[in-house]
């Protein structure tokens, strides 16, 4: 389904902030392609954390079959983007 | 039940030839209201001036007016922000306190780390952890929109499993809980997870936190006329045979003799209870009461006077009185006992081949005492 909803600055600024608070990183050193867990060191619980803080922040329905396409922060916009969509 | 022939018998990997099997406390420490470190709480039992304190009301608004808190302590500001985001208060005393015995113990206590054994005793966990979560499920938009991170807070072996992984801790691991009795419970069940052969050594002790939430029950738990300041903490100790504990260069504080336990159902048979059970650690020890020099009791009402009967006539031992200096620290408080006992051991009290007793009474039907030689 194409996404029908645009993540604007301010909000994509805001899903890098909880990326960076629960995998404690300083937020210059995310890129938008940079991978999570390659680069990042994050755990499986890091990944489910960032999910439920979305799903509390955006009011979004957030399938755990998604966490697969969550490897970075492009990634994670665009699920934000389609949950939004929905 | 490990039978008696196997109690003094070293296990598979256990101590080597020319052990005595017998285990000694070579290193302690306390996270407390009195401070951090070991020397903080020595110096705190000596200058018996209480660290409670009144209560914030906005910060804490409780039912007690007063606490022994830890002052200033948060995981942060003790662990650093990395990896403390989500650790409640208990999990963050237990790995500072478990932090500050390894401190003492030297660095070569990890060398083999699988072989290092951690009993920790602790409440129900966190209380406040496991209420915040609670709420959080039932109040929020929808059951499960909670916060993932905090749900390893609700469990009772946070504390004792986070201190392991903190600290690369790899060998047994163990959380104890049995109400003001957890220390000496767990001070038991480390020394038979010895004489199992499950490790070298013990890293053993007991934490408690105050929060608003641990307020109230402590509060509708106690009687109307026995409601004392809570305090919290934590107090550890290594356990290890004594030889070993010198070849590491790690002087020999005090052996430990023994730890029993007793139950009692009416309430006016605690005292006796207890009687009955130093008498019978003793007894089990082979040692005479009248060795008995020193004694740190739990607070209970009752508690000294049952002790004195189990002691010969005349007997007039020092009292260590660690609730009134630190606070109800609930399942810490038998651990600040043994660690008072363990401070003043460090300062040469008692003699050698003198006593030390840690006693307590549980509200709910449970006596126990373990008993220390010089």
């Amino acid at each position: 389904m194409p996404s029908t909803v645009v993540i604007n600055a301010e909000q994509r600024a805001q899903i890098k902030e909880i990326v960076c608070d629960i995998l404690e990183i300083e937020p210059a050193d995310v890129t938008d392609t940079s991978l999570f867990k390659e680069d990042h060191n994050a755990d499986s619980l890091g990944a489910i954390e960032i999910l439920s803080s979305l799903e509390r922040t955006f009011n979004a329905e957030i399938d755990q079959a998604e966490l697969t396409r969550m490897v970075n922060l492009d990634g994670v916009v665009q699920v934000v983007e389609e949950a939004l969509a929905k | 039940m490990t039978s008696a022939a196997t109690l003094d018998a070293a296990g598979p990997a256990g101590s080597g030839p020319g052990s005595t099997g017998e285990l000694v406390f070579s290193a302690w420490s306390a996270v407390s209201p009195f401070g951090t470190g070991a020397e903080a709480y020595s110096a705190g039992l000596r200058s018996a001036t209480s660290a409670v304190g009144a209560l914030d009301p906005e910060a804490y608004p409780g039912p007690y007016e007063r606490a022994g808190l830890v002052d200033g302590f948060s995981a942060a500001a003790a662990l650093g922000k990395k990896g403390t985001r989500t650790m409640d208060r208990v999990t963050a005393l237990a790995v500072s306190t478990v932090g500050e015995l390894l401190e003492r113990c030297g660095s070569s206590l990890l060398e083999r780390p699988e072989r290092v054994g951690l009993v920790l005793g602790t409440g129900s966990g966190s209380v406040q952890s496991i209420m915040d979560f609670t709420r959080d499920s039932l109040t929020g938009d929808r059951p499960y929109l909670v916060d993932p991170a905090r749900f390893p807070n609700t469990v009772m072996n946070r504390a004792a499993g986070q201190s392991a992984i903190w600290h690369g801790i790899k060998g047994p691991n163990t959380t104890i809980a049995g109400g003001w009795l957890t220390g000496l419970l767990a001070l038991g069940y480390a020394a038979r997870l010895h004489r199992g052969g499950h490790c070298d050594r013990v890293l053993c002790g007991a934490a408690e936190e105050f929060s608003v939430q641990r307020a109230w029950l402590e509060w509708h738990a106690a009687e109307e006329a026995a409601r004392p300041p809570l305090g919290e903490g934590g107090a550890a100790w290594l356990l290890e045979p004594g030889d070993e504990a010198r070849a590491a260069g790690r002087e020999p504080l005090a052996r430990l003799l023994t730890t029993r336990f007793r139950a009692y159902h009416r309430p006016q048979d605690a005292g006796p209870a207890l009687t009955e059970c130093v008498r019978g650690a003793l007894a089990e020890a082979g040692v005479s009461g009248g060795a008995v020099r020193l004694v740190a009791p739990l607070g209970a009402p009752g508690e000294e006077y049952a002790v004195l009967r189990a002691l010969p006539a005349g007997s007039d031992p020092e009292w260590i009185r660690c609730r009134p200096l630190l606070g109800d620290a609930s399942a810490a408080a038998t651990g600040f006992q043994l660690a008072a006992v363990l401070a003043a051991a460090g300062d040469g009290r008692p003699a050698a081949g003198e006593l030390s007793l840690v006693t307590g009474i549980d509200r709910d039907g449970t006596v126990g005492c373990a008993v220390l030689a010089r």
